[in-house]
């Protein structure tokens, strides 16, 4: 997708499609699934979402995958494991030894292809002790996610996963400025990694998060990473202007326990079979803001200068901005535009003229011709 | 290989400006005892053409480098250090003119035919000059700009004041390669006058509001200025105006241009900056797109209420239509827009001033793109290995890759006192962020708030890309205690 015109000189891209590395983050929100669990209990959505990740690593060779859980007290890896949790995970199943039994059963089966079933293990099981280690002190302390987490996390395992997928390209990751670069200093590509984010989301409010999700998106739409929605209950205005900007997929189903269709028509292609295709979008997003002081959806608000904090009404108290406490006033930011004066009427002074040299209109007539 | 080392030079170089430029924008901030210490500490800098001769110089540190040390660690090292100049140096949150008002004079005399930058000064400063302007409105989204041009002695206007990149793209384009074709392109002609540039400036700027920085950014290829007047009443009226001049030179450094920035800046030269070649001028430029920091007023400026409002906004949704309609900023025919929220007019693009009723419109997306300059990720620290063995960090938080093993505790304490000592440096230094960010000798980086450690590719793309710490918002209360001390510090 970043293939540059009139580079290709000596290094002719490779004619398959590009690996493609999606990176989901599950929002495991224990609140928001409990609504849930009439319609689609977290159990059949991972099965469902363990489908559609072996439908994507089976729809390219060097496809891969990366899960992130958006937990109430904080965002984990789910695949790949990290290695501190490895060690703390064994702990566990060497406790329950139920898990760690059903996890290498899984193994063993002959009728499963391989590299699907270590995926599988993995996230079950990190996803297990995520759960397991949920206290009730930590679901009552918030009711929302770390969204924001989540996405930094994915967004920093993209970028390292491209670097190392193409290091020739490192200038340009390194230097984000130079990606802007007149396509004269930029190498030719090898096989880039297209890369996308998949958010599969439950919960509702992430105003609290606002400035890091804001910061992710924009570091998504600098790279280039389409992030898709999926949100399965609530609504965020965040998301959907996430996708928006990024030129994501935002799909809100309306029976949630058809999962696995939305999963695999909507967010299985990767980014280059998409552009032959027509996918959904959220027709009008909601871009209005929300007041930092009361948290309310505004048309038309009121911003401090210093930073930039939208407020609902002018009436501050003491004119203080809330987040910045300097002093505003509404009316010095009215832009004063240059007022036309109206010209002055000229009759008079060339009334003067007029009589100053009586009869000279005639002359003057006369000489125009001359002139031209 | 002598020809990377000529490179790795440079770069220290160019680094070493911004570097200029930002501690001494702060030391113009905290306002006292500017001068005496900018007198200690310059040195004059080394000019391109004596660098190379340095090359020498360069190898044989390495090769000291790779004696005390196992080859493979210092190469890794100086990698890594290399990458990590590029940080900024200082991450304290600053006020910053968020709303900028920026006039680009461009040089458009006969010295910019020169050939010292390929193909000329001239397309190579019209290429990055468009650049310029699509990252500056990428970074300063609600800012506008005006592009002049120093012509034959005269200044002459290239693009009114405006916040639309894509006009001044094409008024820029359109000095090359006029859209009109009866227009002749604008060659490079006659003398620059600065005079002329910054009176027009002036005026440009007179009519902007009070919350709104007031710029003029200047790139200036010749080395002189040939004025029909007084440049000094020029420069200061421009005092009085509150305008910052900032100047990208091309050639040498002059006197006029020194002076024009030190007036102007409240006695800061460091806005003044010479390209010696053509990555230096595009980093240059592209280092104008930060806002600059907002010094307090003086007691004879303007009072220091009008410097802050409270600016009414309207966050129009957009609309989708099947019928095309005529739109309110040009008059065409469009299918979907956005909706003014006061006045239900039409426009076709955002940010964007009503065209019927003045209401500034624009998205809440575009307020937030600014966020990061306002509460900037502090820089990370270096991790000794005593500090690494202490927190038993295996891998990077963000992106999972495993850092090198930990030495045993008796070889490493045998082995090097120095660097025991630089692990005291940095918990000595632990609240002063301006420190020169340097290579961890354990690959690892320390966030400060949520102590977890990252590697350096990911240390590079959270602080140039993403503003976000990873590992701080992936814990509930880590983060919810950096995001109040970040206010605490906004508001300090």
């Amino acid at each position: 997708m970043n293939a540059i015109d009139g580079t290709d000189r000596q290094i002719k891209t490779e004619e398959v499609p590009p690996p493609s590395l999606l990176a989901i983050v599950l929002d495991t929100n224990p609140h928001a699934w409990a609504h849930l669990s009439s319609t689609l209990p977290l159990s059949s959505a991972v099965s469902a979402l363990l489908v559609f990740i072996n439908a994507h690593l089976a729809s390219g060779n060097a496809n891969a995958i990366a899960v992130i859980a958006s937990h109430t007290h904080r965002a984990a890896f789910l695949y790949p494991t990290p290695s501190s949790q490895t060690s703390k995970s064994n702990a566990n199943g060497d406790v329950e030894t139920n898990g760690g039994e059903k996890g290498n059963a899984a193994l063993e089966n002959p009728n499963k292809y391989r590299p699907f079933a270590i995926v599988e293990q993995e996230i079950l099981n990190n996803l297990n002790s995520l759960l397991t280690e949920t206290h009730e002190l930590h679901l009552t302390s918030t009711p929302t996610t770390l969204v924001g987490g989540a996405l930094s996390l994915a967004l920093s395992y993209i970028a390292k996963s491209t670097l190392l997928a193409s290091p020739v390209d490192t200038l340009v990751s390194e230097n984000p400025l130079s990606a802007l670069a007149d396509s004269e200093t930029m190498h030719a590509q090898r096989v880039p990694l297209t890369s996308r984010i998949l958010i599969v989301s439950v919960s509702g409010d992430l105003a609290n998060q606002y400035i890091p999700v804001m910061n992710s998106i924009f570091a998504a739409q600098r790279k280039r990473i389409p992030i898709d929605i999926l949100k399965l209950a609530g609504d965020t205005v965040l998301l959907q202007q996430a996708s928006d900007a990024t030129g994501g997929v935002y799909v809100k189903p309306e029976r949630p326990e058809g999962l696995l269709q939305y999963l695999m028509m909507a967010f299985l292609p990767d980014v280059t079979a998409r552009r032959s295709l027509v996918m959904p979008s959220a027709g009008g997003v909601d871009f209005r803001a929300a007041c930092f002081c009361h948290r309310k959806v505004v048309d038309i608000g009121y911003v401090c200068s210093v930073c930039l904090s939208i407020f609902c009404s002018p009436n501050l108290p003491d004119n203080l901005c809330l987040t910045c406490s300097s002093y505003l006033s509404l009316r010095s930011a009215q832009t004063a535009t240059p007022a036309l004066i109206p010209r002055k009427k000229k009759k008079k002074k060339r009334h003067g003229a007029d009589s100053a040299t009586p009869g000279g209109s005639t002359p003057v007539g006369s000489s125009t011709p001359l002139h031209g | 290989m002598a020809d990377s080392d000529y490179e790795y030079m440079e770069d220290a170089s160019d680094d070493d400006y911004i570097g200029d430029k930002v501690s001494s924008s702060t030391r113009a901030h905290s306002g006292a005892a500017g001068g005496k210490k900018r007198a200690q500490e310059k040195p004059r800098k080394l000019q391109a053409w004596e660098t190379s001769r340095s090359v020498q110089k360069i190898t044989e540190s390495i090769v000291q480098e790779v004696e005390d040390g196992t080859r493979h660690m210092s190469i890794r090292e100086k990698e890594e250090e290399r990458k990590r100049k590029r940080l900024r140096k200082d991450t304290k949150p600053f006020q910053r003119g968020i709303i900028r008002h920026v006039v680009l004079v461009l040089d458009l005399s006969e010295a910019m035919l020169e050939k010292d930058m390929r193909p000329n000064r001239y397309i190579t400063m019209i290429k990055y000059t468009q650049e310029y302007v699509r990252e500056f409105f990428e970074q300063n989204p609600i800012s506008q700009m005006s592009v002049l041009g120093m012509h034959d002695g005269l200044c002459i206007r290239v693009s009114e004041l405006s916040g639309n990149p894509a006009d001044h793209i094409a008024a820029i384009q359109g000095l090359r390669f006029p859209r009109d074709p009866e227009d002749i392109p604008k060659e490079p002609k006659g003398s620059p006058s600065l005079q002329n540039a910054l009176e027009l400036a002036r005026a440009t700027l007179y009519h902007t509001p009070s919350h709104g920085t007031r710029e003029v950014i200047i790139v200036f290829g010749s080395l002189l200025s040939l004025d029909p007047g007084d440049i000094h009443q020029t420069i200061k009226a421009c005092v009085r105006d509150r305008i910052r001049v900032s100047v990208i030179g091309m050639s040498a450094r002059l006197k006029i241009c020194s002076e024009i920035v030190t007036k102007t800046n409240a006695g800061d030269e460091s806005e003044y900056v010479v390209a010696t070649d053509q990555e230096l001028l595009r980093e240059l430029l592209l280092a104008t797109t930060t806002p600059p920091v907002v010094r307090t007023p003086q007691a004879t400026a303007i009072p220091a209420e009008s410097t802050a409002a409270l600016m009414m906004m309207g966050f129009p949704s957009r609309v989708v239509e099947d019928i095309p309609t005529l739109c309110a900023c040009h008059g065409i025919l469009t299918t979907g827009g956005y909706t003014c929220s006061r006045c239900s007019a039409k426009v076709c693009s955002l940010p964007i001033t009503c065209p019927s009723c003045q209401l500034t419109l624009l998205l809440s997306t575009h307020l937030a793109r600014s966020y990061h300059h306002l509460f900037p990720l502090r820089n990370w620290a270096e991790v000794s290995w005593k500090r690494a063995r202490e927190k038993g960090s295996r891998e990077c938080i963000g992106c999972l890759t495993v850092f090198p093993e930990i030495p045993d505790e008796d070889g490493e304490s045998g082995g090097n006192n120095g660097r025991e000592l630089n692990g005291v440096d940095r918990m000595q230094a632990d609240g002063d962020d301006s420190e020169e960010q340097k290579a961890s000798e354990s690959s690892r980086y320390e966030c400060r708030v949520c102590e977890s450690h990252f590697c350096i590719d990911c240390d590079m793309f959270c602080h140039m890309v993403l503003h976000n710490c990873p590992g701080c918002l992936s814990r509930l209360n880590p983060a919810s205690e950096a995001q109040s001390s970040r206010d605490v510090e906004m508001t300090g």
